[in-house]
């Protein structure tokens, strides 16, 4: 059971990189900034190395979210067992419907579903929950999309050429952005392998805990940072080929500035969270800052009924992964003919949504996450750009605010939510007369 | 709460971003201005971007060392 639960985590490590290649090399691709071959390999690279930097983020799943040891509940393997089937099915679902969604917290959310249909709800410990899980989540895309906004802005400043005497633009020359952007997509693929390779870690480690292998509390052993190193490495890489088949202009609004400041602010975001341990989604950290890009540079404007959209799919992740978590967990407890049924059932998924897969059109890849928020954010015409401007402030200062709100009492967060919600279905009859 | 934590994500966000996205653009611009025609003194300019890349470049590997923990040890 131990090995077979092993053998999942690590097919969840690789599905999880393929659906995480676009975020980092998706730009760099399609600005014809490395060549896809090298960039896939590149990010493969990357992430073995960042696997081996930090195991912040795999404490945090292996310690907290779910009691563990001798004071809380007992968890076995088979409540991961069916945590992770819910996972890898939701991470397949959405790929195959070309819904973007979190690897993360698809994770989560099988996990905890599980840890409630198999054991109760006294099982989730939900303040760490909270903490550490759902708070990231909401801010993450924030705090990346408003520095990529700053940077944005600040790139576009310092570079921008005018003749000092006729005050005429001059060629603004900023292919150097170009060659930049091998770097940042670099790091953006060290950062996923620091933060997303740690979740297989963390889940990992928690069955060697729970099958009484390691003790509780202690970090990921050696063997397992390998496994789940590689294993992570192999998806980036097998995934590239996919989305370079079909990757298409999806990304080709975004200059590379603005992909600079992107990748640059999302690497640090995640980064930065991950020294902390905070256990974030790098698709969401990634398209908030290809939004907040988009809205920095002078004459673009984001589709808000696009990111009402992405932002419902996340929305849906958690409980959906939680649901399927909880069908395996109940199915898990009925004994061997359970588990058994449960390993054929969701094999027999995943093979069918891969071949499934294959005859479908173009478009069902993994590449449409980042290809999303790229399209969300689109040239305006002239008239527009003025509106454009104002309405960028606008939102920069609502977030603001409603950060300023949240950082007093957490409540009204779910109101401001609602209200940037209604926004966004109200500016969509005006995208469609245009 | 974690709120003083979220609030050092996102303040060292800023100021790493920042930094990188700040040299680096001061890197173009210096290159672009060396590559201009009649200027005075391309060569210097052209070191000072040099210059501005590779401190965007220790700014990046500063970070990561920040980060690692084999080396905070």
């Amino acid at each position: 059971m131990v090995a077979l639960v092993i053998a999942l985590a690590l097919f969840f490590d690789f599905t999880n990189g393929f659906h995480d290649t676009a975020n980092a090399m998706a730009t760099p691709i399609a600005t014809g900034a490395i060549k896809p071959k090298t960039a896939v390999t590149l990010a493969a690279l990357l992430n073995l190395v960042g696997a081996f930097l930090s195991t912040e983020v795999a404490k945090t799943v292996s310690g907290g979210i779910i009691r563990e040891g001798a004071d809380g509940v007992q968890i076995t393997p088979e409540i991961i067992f069916a945590g992770l089937m819910g996972a890898i099915l939701w991470n397949m679902i959405t790929w195959l419907k070309g819904l973007p969604s979190s690897s993360s917290h698809a994770l989560f959310g099988g996990l905890i579903g599980a840890a409630i249909a198999g054991i109760g709800f006294g099982s989730v410990n939900l303040e760490t929950l909270l903490q550490k899980v759902i708070l990231p989540a909401v801010f993450a895309p924030l705090i990346a999309g408003l520095v990529a906004y700053v940077c944005t802005r600040l790139a576009y400043a310092l570079t921008s050429r005018h003749d000092p005497e006729t005050g005429s633009k001059l060629t603004q020359k900023r292919g150097g952005f170009r060659t930049g952007q091998i770097f940042t997509s670099s790091l953006v693929a060290l950062a996923h392998g620091t933060n997303d390779a740690q979740k297989t870690m963390g889940i990992i480690t928690l069955v060697l805990i729970a099958a009484g292998t390691q003790a509780p509390g202690t970090g990921p052993q050696f063997w397992v940072i390998a496994a789940c190193a590689f294993a992570i490495a192999i998806g980036t890489y097998s995934g590239g080929w996919r989305i370079i088949r079909t990757m298409g202009s999806g990304l080709t609004e975004v200059k590379p500035a603005q992909g600079f400041a992107a990748e640059t602010s999302t690497a640090s975001a995640i980064l930065a969270s991950s020294h902390l341990g905070f256990a974030l989604s790098t698709t969401q950290v990634a398209s908030g800052s290809v939004i907040g890009s988009g809205m920095g540079r002078r004459g673009t404007t984001v589709r808000w009924s696009m990111v009402g959209r992405i932002a419902l799919g996340w929305l849906f992740t958690l409980p959906a992964a939680g649901i399927v978590g909880a069908l395996t967990a109940l199915l898990v407890n009925t004994g061997v003919v359970g588990i058994l049924i449960a390993a054929i059932a969701g094999t027999g998924a995943v093979l069918f949504m891969f071949f499934y897969s294959r005859k479908s059109a173009v478009g069902h890849h993994n590449a449409v996450e980042v290809e999303e928020a790229g399209q969300a954010v689109r040239f305006a015409k002239k008239k527009a750009r003025a509106k454009a401007r104002a309405d960028a402030r606008a939102k920069a200062s609502a977030e603001a605010k409603a950060k300023a709100d949240t950082k007093a009492q957490p409540k009204p967060r779910a109101e401001t939510d609602a209200a940037a919600q209604s926004d966004a279905d109200a500016t969509t009859p005006k995208e469609t007369q245009r | 709460m974690k709120w003083l934590e979220l609030l050092t994500v996102a303040g060292a966000t800023l100021i790493a971003a920042a930094t990188v996205v700040t040299l680096y653009s001061l890197g173009v611009r210096l290159t672009a201005i060396a590559a201009d025609a009649e200027q005075p003194s391309p060569g210097t300019k052209r070191s000072l971007a040099y210059l501005c890349f590779g401190l965007c470049g220790l700014a990046v590997l500063f970070g990561l060392y920040l980060i690692i923990p084999y080396f905070s040890k």
